[in-house]
Formats: structure tokens, C-alpha cells, sequence
């Protein structure tokens, strides 16, 4: 890739991170990433090889103990809702409504409520729950819950996305129907999106660039361009080059056995 | 709160009711009379009062209006040191549990008074506040904010990282993740410890006017009753107090069942 006039929107330059304590855990190691504007980038390995601390990182909650992590040049310093970080852990408010849940990064902005209200509408009916607006969140599955949480994070409108793991408790049908909600979302915002997951194929079905990081501590292992024409569908899954990749990229996270 | 615990509730009062009816039938003529208190004998004392002498009772009672000033007077005095207490002990426990720095401040004080008995204080209090109501109220108020202070601080301790740090990645300042976050996260503990305050209130106003009596107060009823000794009069007055405090932990339970109506509940 060649180095343009703009920076990468994410940079993550020889990136070590050990955590302390009584097992004192190198997490992440030399680890260098380059992220383009517009750019779907899924992040794959092993339990416990540091996607998490890297995601926590880019989201401004860890510094680096080593290397440097920029956001279109600019130096990571502390969280921020330009790059909306959606946790692994449930992390939708529970004494809110799914409005108030949806409209929280506004009231932080300083919007009015008239036009929070006018993008919580939106948003909530894009995922479908118009009926839950004014409901708890004990009233939502787990699925639903998420897709709050991703939206809420969508409402600030910024321009990168984090997301840690978000499919990663529910069954195979609700995933595929979030999945290809967060593909239409995508689509129709052209965020740039780092995507946490140990799902192979979900990597691939959502993105532009399957990241493959190392066990622990976690670096750069291999690296995928997934060239399938978009918009994705069912049968994408199954298609030869589909499958190619597929088989490659199992290979690379040490799934084939070896 | 459903009705099955609702009528679970009142099956019980009314069962143990029942029973002692029971009791007292059976023993008024088999339990005895005259009771060695020490120095002397007591005669005619109703160990087991059956329903007749506490309807007697009660009726002067209520007719004498001693009953009802009584409540009135004790009750006034639970609600203010509720309110003071609650007030200073939950603002004390958002600021504490807050600013980790106050923490390790308030720490030792929080242990002497959580385990300094109401009755130990009393004494002090009464030379420092006077005979009057000052004194029973900020005895009460001392106890609550005890209680109320170690919920809101335990809450605001508690609130999950989780919802922090989400607040925190969607931008929000540290006045609007305590408004909107913190807060709502500590109230369930912040009522949960309000709830308890209730019944200590009672328990506390009961002690100290029992021991620093003046009439009226229910506290005053029984030490009275004591004195004589008449335990139809006692009965009322433990009765009345065990309604009030009912009363009181029910408001209490509302109230918290109203703001936690957002929690998962189990059934």
C-alpha cells in the first residue's frame, strides 16, 4: 500500500502491552497496523491473543506500554465519541429506555431534544424496534440489546467504528441477521470499521481486510484482502472464492490442525 | 409486589394472630397471677392478656387519645431524622464513593459510627441538644445516615466498569455519567439501605424514649407499662409499634420497587 498525503484513520506503530499483577500477561507485542478511511478491517485470533487490549487501545482506554497508536494522525489520549467503541459486555443501560439508551452520546454532545429525538426515530427503526422505543432493556433479547448498543454508538455519527466481539453471544440465525444489518449500516454510512471477532467466516463475509494476530502476545500474523462483491448475501458464503479464503485464513489462525 | 406475597403476608400476621388467641384462651386460667419481681410480689398480672382485656385496653387507650399523640409524636420524630439522616448520609456517600480520595478519609468514622450502639450516644447527645426533640431527632438522623451513607457509597463503588467506560466512549462528561449513569446504577443500593434506615429509626426512637421518657411517645407508653407493670399495655404498645414499622418498610418497599421498575426481577 502505497503511503498517501492523509494519514491512515488508524495506526497502531510497534504496539507493546503488558498487563501486571500477580500474572503478569504481555498481551500485545510489535504489533502494526494501518487502517484506511472507509476501510472494513476484521481483526481474528486466538482467545486471549490481545484483540480486545488492541480494540481498548485504539477506543483510547489503554495506553500502549510500547509504540504509539494515532487517529488520522492525531495521538490517542483518552476515549472519545469520534471513535464509537461498542464493549464486549453487554453495556446497554439497563434503567434507561432503548430511546434514552439510543440518545445518551447526544444529550453528551449537547444536542436539543427535537433533534434527538429525530435521529433516535431513525436509528431505531432502521434496527427494527420502533415497538421497544419507550420499553426497558429487561424487555429486549440479547441480540436486541446489541444492536441498541450499536446504534447508540452510531447515533454520535463518527467516523470509526470499534467493535468488540458484538455477535459473539448469540445463535447462528440472529448473527447472520445482524451480521447483514451491520453490512446495510455500513454501507449506508461508510464508516471505517475495526471488527473484533474469533469468527473466521464472519470475518470474511463483513469485510474488506481479515487482520490474523498471533497467540499471546498478539501480533500481526497474516493479512487478507477479501475482494467479494458487495452487497454480501447467502450465497457469498458459498462461493469458491469464498471458500478459498476461508480455508486460508483457518490455515493462518492454526484452525487446520497443524 | 404481587398479590400471592401480599396475601402470603397477611396469612402469616393473621396465623400468628390466631395462635396467640389461642394461647391466651388456654392459659388465662392456667398461667399464674402473681409474679415475684424481686423485691416484691406483682398480683393480678395477665401474662397472656386474651382479647377482651386488650380490646379494654386499647379502647382507653385510643379514647384517652395517649395512642394516637403518642404515634403522632414518635412518628413525627422517625420522618425528620429519616429525612435529615438520608439527606446527609446519601450526599456524604455519592461524594465519598465518587472521589476515591475522601474514601480512605471517611473509612474509620463510618466503622465507629455504624457499630457505636444509638443507646451510647444518647447520653452525649442529650447534654449537648437538650431533653427535647433536637436530640431524638439527631439520634435518629446519626443512625440513618450511617446506614443511608454505606448504600450510596457501596452503589456508587459498585456501578459496573462496563457502563462507565461506555459512557465515557460516547463522550460524556463526569457531571452527565454521574447524573445519568452513576446514580440511577447506585440507587437500587442507595433504597436498599434506605429500607433498612426505616426499621433502625423505629428502632432507635423506640430505645431512646424509653429511656429518656417524656409523654407522650410510644416509647413512654411502655416504659410506663413497664413501670405498673399492666401487659395489656404493653402489648398495645409493642402491637402499634410493630404496625408502624410495617407501614414504614412497606412505603420503603414501594418506593424502591418504583425505582427499580428498569431491573430484571425474578419471580
Amino acid at each position: 500500500m502505497t503511503a498517501g498525503a492523509t494519514p491512515p484513520v488508524l495506526e497502531a506503530t510497534d504496539v507493546g502491552y503488558g498487563y501486571p499483577g500477580p500474572t503478569p500477561t504481555q498481551a500485545l507485542e510489535g504489533l502494526s497496523l494501518e487502517i484506511q478511511d472507509s476501510e472494513f478491517v476484521a481483526l481474528l485470533g486466538p482467545v486471549g491473543c490481545g484483540k480486545t487490549t488492541l480494540l481498548r487501545i485504539f477506543a483510547g482506554f489503554l495506553r500502549p506500554s510500547k509504540g504509539s497508536v494515532r487517529c488520522a494522525g492525531a495521538s490517542i489520549d483518552g476515549p472519545g465519541w469520534q471513535r464509537g467503541y461498542v464493549l464486549q459486555e453487554e453495556s446497554i443501560f439497563p434503567w434507561m429506555t432503548v430511546r434514552q439508551n439510543v440518545e445518551f452520546g447526544l444529550l453528551a454532545k449537547g444536542l436539543g431534544p427535537d433533534e434527538q429525538r429525530k435521529i433516535s426515530d431513525e436509528l431505531i427503526e432502521l434496527i427494527g424496534l420502533t415497538a421497544f422505543a419507550e420499553a426497558f432493556p429487561k424487555e429486549l433479547s440479547t441480540g436486541m440489546s446489541k444492536m441498541v448498543e450499536v446504534v447508540r454508538v452510531l447515533a454520535t455519527d463518527p467516523s470509526i467504528l470499534l467493535l468488540d466481539e458484538p455477535f459473539g453471544a448469540l445463535d447462528a440465525q440472529t448473527r447472520q441477521r445482524m451480521q447483514d444489518a451491520l453490512a446495510r449500516l455500513w454501507a449506508q454510512r461508510r464508516k471505517t470499521v475495526l471488527f473484533v471477532t474469533h469468527d473466521a467466516e464472519e470475518a470474511l463475509y463483513l469485510a474488506d481486510r481479515v487482520v490474523v494476530l498471533s497467540p499471546r502476545p498478539g501480533r500481526v500474523k497474516a493479512s487478507f484482502t477479501v475482494g467479494l462483491p458487495r452487497p454480501r448475501s447467502f450465497e457469498s458464503r458459498f462461493s469458491a472464492e469464498f471458500l478459498g479464503l476461508k480455508r486460508r485464513v483457518w490455515e493462518a489462525t492454526g484452525l487446520d490442525g497443524m | 409486589m404481587s398479590w400471592v406475597r401480599a396475601r402470603r403476608a397477611a396469612i402469616g400476621l393473621l396465623g400468628f394472630a390466631a395462635l396467640y388467641l389461642l394461647a391466651s384462651e388456654i392459659g388465662q386460667s392456667r398461667l399464674p397471677d402473681r409474679i415475684w419481681m424481686g423485691a416484691h410480689y406483682v398480683e393480678n398480672v395477665k401474662l397472656l392478656p386474651t382479647w377482651r382485656a386488650l380490646v379494654e385496653e386499647g379502647t382507653f387507650l385510643i379514647q384517652s387519645n395517649i395512642l394516637v399523640d403518642s404515634i403522632a409524636v414518635s412518628t413525627r420524630r422517625v420522618v425528620l431524622g429519616l429525612l435529615l439522616g438520608s439527606v446527609v448520609g446519601i450526599l456524604l456517600g455519592l461524594l465519598t464513593g465518587a472521589a476515591s480520595r475522601l474514601e480512605a478519609l471517611a473509612d474509620p468514622w463510618v466503622t465507629f459510627f455504624r457499630f457505636t450502639p444509638a443507646l451510647a450516644l444518647l447520653p452525649l447527645y442529650v447534654i449537648w441538644f437538650g431533653y427535647g426533640e433536637s436530640s431524638k431527632v439527631l439520634l435518629i438522623a446519626t443512625n440513618v445516615a450511617v446506614v443511608t451513607f454505606l448504600g450510596a457509597h457501596q452503589g456508587v463503588r459498585g456501578v459496573r466498569r462496563v457502563y462507565l467506560d461506555a459512557a465515557a466512549a460516547l463522550g460524556a462528561d463526569r457531571w452527565l455519567t454521574f447524573r445519568k449513569v452513576i446514580l440511577p446504577a447506585a440507587f437500587p443500593s442507595i433504597l436498599a439501605s434506605f429500607r433498612v434506615a426505616t426499621g433502625l429509626a423505629w428502632v432507635t426512637i423506640v430505645v431512646a424514649e424509653l429511656i429518656n421518657a417524656q409523654m407522650p411517645s410510644l416509647g413512654y407508653l411502655l416504659a410506663l407499662a413497664g413501670a405498673y407493670p399492666r401487659v395489656p399495655n404493653m402489648m398495645i404498645g409493642l402491637a402499634t409499634i410493630g404496625a408502624l414499622v410495617l407501614v414504614f418498610d412497606l412505603l420503603a418497599l414501594l418506593l424502591n420497587a418504583w425505582a427499580t421498575r428498569w431491573m430484571e426481577r425474578a419471580a
